[in-house]
């Protein structure tokens, strides 16, 4: 019994820690898809390259010689503004031209979306594969060695462990998330960004450049891919496809959460993480990713508009 | 054009259309040489039917031709004397027209005080604490829902939020279009005489475009008929709602004529 106990404390705070960065991943592609009804295929592999630009960080002699033990997770913030920068861009050039008040026909615009945004994620895959191979790698801190021991009280030999990158990554992940709720409610631009996403039309009476404001919410939603990604490489080898992982993960916790709803959506990652770990306890290994389908598909069954799904709109 | 006595004013206009047109496509010529002025703290109303040619207008003055395919073929439109044919919709926003759209368009899922905040995002921080307290003033209703969202408020205080929302930013001139559409007409009434006091608090000029002419007429100084994308008719309000063309086809002088004959 007490085994089962300890088994059970151990994957449920797994499951919390994997579940933050779950959170803030699924909390990206909400973000881009409740600003500007992109549906972004590529989120995943935005991941990927924020895993491999920390790992060119961290790799780098210098940085783990000067930030130490730290250098990942700080290396996980550095490349927030160039994955905003790539984002920002690639709508610039791309993404734009399937988005905002120009495009007459919304259906034909969705089919637009979706396959541009597949041929990005199929350019960063086969891109990363021709330049950097297909062997997986991955960086250590020191700190994913370490963990702090809690003693169980009901006798001397069973303790938790709690790692700490993980734990560092999930407090990260969290404020992050925070964050970006604040920026979304409290401050101008959120206020107009959220403007942008309710009536792009009436946006554009009110002054607000709609396109720059999408502009900004792909850069964002692109970073904090980056961030995710930074964060998750301590403890996920990556390779160039390492995104079809997460973007199962990712597509469904946002539709748990309900669509468009951010807070929503980190629940719905958490939830899934929690699912995917707790199972380990009583199904094998291989069955991991098929309970998170089964509470999905019971989600959709019982309650189709997620968790947090809501509209506020008067008939 | 048919000009009846008095001219708007003397100085610079805030707002003047001059021998525009515009065309959709290569086809439909939707304007033909429109003129328009609206003089500073002035009310103007642009009334006509449907297809006459307003929506085209308003969309042109806005910047928002383009989005819809038109082109100015010719002519010019002056925002206190400077050019703004050609500038982008958010431009012309922020040089000081305001806008109340047809069909309301708040932000439904932003609360009623977000909404004025989203409004007058482009005046400095500090200014527009002071601007949304006015408007609180003149809609009180406003300052009772501040917290709710917009998409839950009936229809006519979704449009004194329309109204609030473009005055948060201060503007010039108002540009106000189809507000008695799909609202009940004692709502109405009650709407157009919080336009005659928008004029009195904040001398904020207003184009007013309307189907209604009679309530139109009812509060503007100046009106102008548009009919087949040409002005037909022009002059101070009294002046307009006297004459023979208004009577036939906007005020019902001919159905009433009939009933009578009939």
């Amino acid at each position: 019994m007490s085994i089962f106990i300890e088994q059970f404390l151990q994957a449920l705070t797994s499951g919390i820690q994997l579940g933050c960065i779950y959170g803030l991943m699924c909390v990206g592609l909400a973000f881009i898809f409740g600003i500007m009804g992109v549906i972004n295929f590529a989120q995943a592999d935005f991941m990927m390259v924020g895993m491999y630009l920390v790992l060119a960080i961290v790799g780098s002699l210098l940085a783990s010689s000067f930030l130490g033990p730290v250098a990942p997770f700080l290396a996980a913030f550095l490349i927030a503004p160039l994955m905003f920068a790539i984002g920002y861009l690639l709508h610039r050039w791309l993404i734009v031209r399937t988005t905002g008040l120009r495009i007459a026909n919304q259906i034909e615009a969705h089919q637009a979306q979706l396959i541009l945004t597949l041929g990005v994620a199929l350019i960063l895959q086969n891109g990363a594969l021709i330049l950097l191979g297909s062997a997986p790698a991955s960086i250590i801190s020191p700190l994913s060695y370490s963990a702090w021991e809690i003693p169980l009280l009901f006798d001397d030999f069973s303790a938790l462990f709690i790692n700490k990158a993980r734990t560092y990554d999930a407090i990260i992940c969290v404020a992050v998330t925070l964050a970006l709720y604040w920026l979304i409610r409290s401050t101008r631009v959120g206020k107009s960004l959220r403007a942008s996403a309710d009536n792009p039309t009436a946006a554009i009476y009110m002054g607000i450049d709609v396109d720059r404001a999408h502009r900004i919410a792909f850069g964002l939603g692109t970073a904090i891919a980056g961030v995710a990604g930074g964060l998750i490489v301590l403890y996920y080898p990556v390779q160039p496809l390492v995104g079809f992982d997460f973007l199962i993960i990712m597509y469904a916790g946002v539709v748990l959460g309900g669509l468009g709803s951010l807070i929503g959506a980190f629940w719905g990652g958490f939830v899934i993480a929690l699912v995917q770990q707790l199972a380990t306890l009583v199904l094998p290994l291989q069955l991991q990713n098929a309970t998170v389908f089964i509470v999905f598909l019971l989600v959709l069954l019982l309650r189709p508009q997620g968790f947090f799904g809501r509209h506020v709109e008067r008939a | 054009m048919m000009a009846l006595n008095g001219t708007p004013a003397a100085d610079t206009p805030l707002l003047e259309v001059r021998t525009l047109s515009v065309a959709y496509g290569r086809k439909a010529v939707a304007l033909n040489a429109v003129n328009l002025t609206v003089p500073k703290a002035g009310v103007v109303a642009l009334l006509g039917a449907n297809g006459a040619g307003k929506t085209t207008l308003i969309r042109t003055v806005s910047g928002l031709i383009r989005l819809h395919n038109g082109a100015i073929t010719g002519g010019e439109v002056l925002l206190e004397g400077k050019s703004i044919a050609g500038l982008s919709a958010d431009r012309i926003v922020r040089l000081g027209m305001g806008q109340v759209p047809e069909g309301r368009l708040v932000f439904k899922n932003l609360t009623v005080e977000e909404n004025l905040q989203v409004g007058g995002a482009i005046l400095p921080r500090a200014t527009l604490a002071e601007r949304l307290d006015a408007v609180y003033d003149l809609f009180p209703r406003l300052a009772e829902r501040k917290d709710q969202a917009a998409g839950l408020m009936s229809g006519g205080e979704q449009q004194m939020l329309a109204l609030g929302r473009a005055l948060a930013a201060s503007p010039r001139v108002l540009l106000i279009d189809e507000l008695s559409l799909g609202l009940a007409p004692l709502i109405v009434g009650a709407i157009y005489q919080q336009l005659k006091k928008i004029r009195e608090h904040f001398g904020t000029a207003l184009l007013i475009v309307e189907q209604n002419a009679r309530l139109a007429l009812g509060i503007c100084d100046y009106a102008y008929v548009l009919e087949r994308g040409e002005i037909v008719l022009a002059g101070p309000a009294e002046l307009v709602a006297a004459s023979e063309r208004m009577h036939e086809s906007y005020l019902g002088a001919r159905a009433e004529r009939q009933a009578a004959a009939g």
